[in-house]
């Protein structure tokens, strides 16, 4: 979806959570963030490699994954 | 317990002999054994010419995990062994095995379906289908979170 598998983003304290990230993201940098902005509720949100929720709590150094529906097996 | 996520095929009969090498309180062995399809008649009925899939590295093997010690909890269990391959496929290939070991079947045959039902919901692997004529990335089913969130509902 966004032809990038990872990116290190330095932002504000203040956009500490998926949702004010990708809201950031949106404002920077446009393109396909705001497609995902529009899946959102299909969209789910990892931390650290486990499933969290837009609102969770984001520190420094946290990893965040935003993925389509899983389809394996 | 083992965990196994890889590009080569898999040997079921080398993975079962192991599984039941100087484990003689076995005694039942169950498999799920998923393939490629060379049509996924759902979304597209185009001809499958291959299958590419991918995971996310460390969040696959951790929920992975999860869902092998969920089933541990749930049944009285001798091993797991859960294999999932990535790269490119083609039809016919199998994709994943899930093979439960325990001292009856009942058990075995139980708990092998609970770990490919979370596997297909919790299990960041994605598959993309791709024909002579397109690519298309495969859409998760409702059918699958039906048949997961009927294990929840037992619980309660």
């Amino acid at each position: 979806m966004f032809g990038v598998h990872e990116k290190y983003i330095e932002t504000e304290e203040s956009k500490n959570s998926p949702d004010k990230l990708l809201k950031f993201l949106i404002e920077k940098e446009q393109g396909a963030w705001v497609e995902l902005l529009n899946s959102k509720d299909s969209i789910r949100v990892a931390i650290n490699q486990e499933v969290s929720d837009w609102d969770a709590v984001l520190t420094d150094g946290d990893e965040l994954a935003f993925f389509p529906p899983i389809t394996g097996g | 317990m083992t965990i196994c996520i890889q590009k080569d095929l898999f040997d079921i009969e080398k993975i079962i002999s192991n599984l039941r090498k100087n484990k003689p309180t076995i005694g039942a062995v169950v498999s799920f054994i998923g393939y490629v399809r060379d049509y996924n008649k759902d979304i597209n009925t185009n001809k499958l010419k291959q299958m590419e899939l991918e995971h996310y590295p460390g969040m696959t093997e951790k929920a992975l995990v999860e869902i092998e010690l969920n089933a541990k909890t749930r049944w009285i269990l001798e091993d797991i062994f859960i294999i999932h391959r990535i790269g490119t496929l083609l039809p016919g290939d199998p994709i994943v095995a899930v093979v439960v070991a325990s001292q009856h079947r009942k058990n075995a045959f139980e708990a092998c379906e609970f770990i490919i039902d979370f596997l297909k919901t919790d299990a960041p692997f994605w598959k993309k289908e791709i024909s002579d004529q397109d690519e298309v990335w495969v859409q998760n089913r409702v059918e699958d979170n039906r048949k997961k969130s009927s294990w929840n509902l037992e619980n309660e």
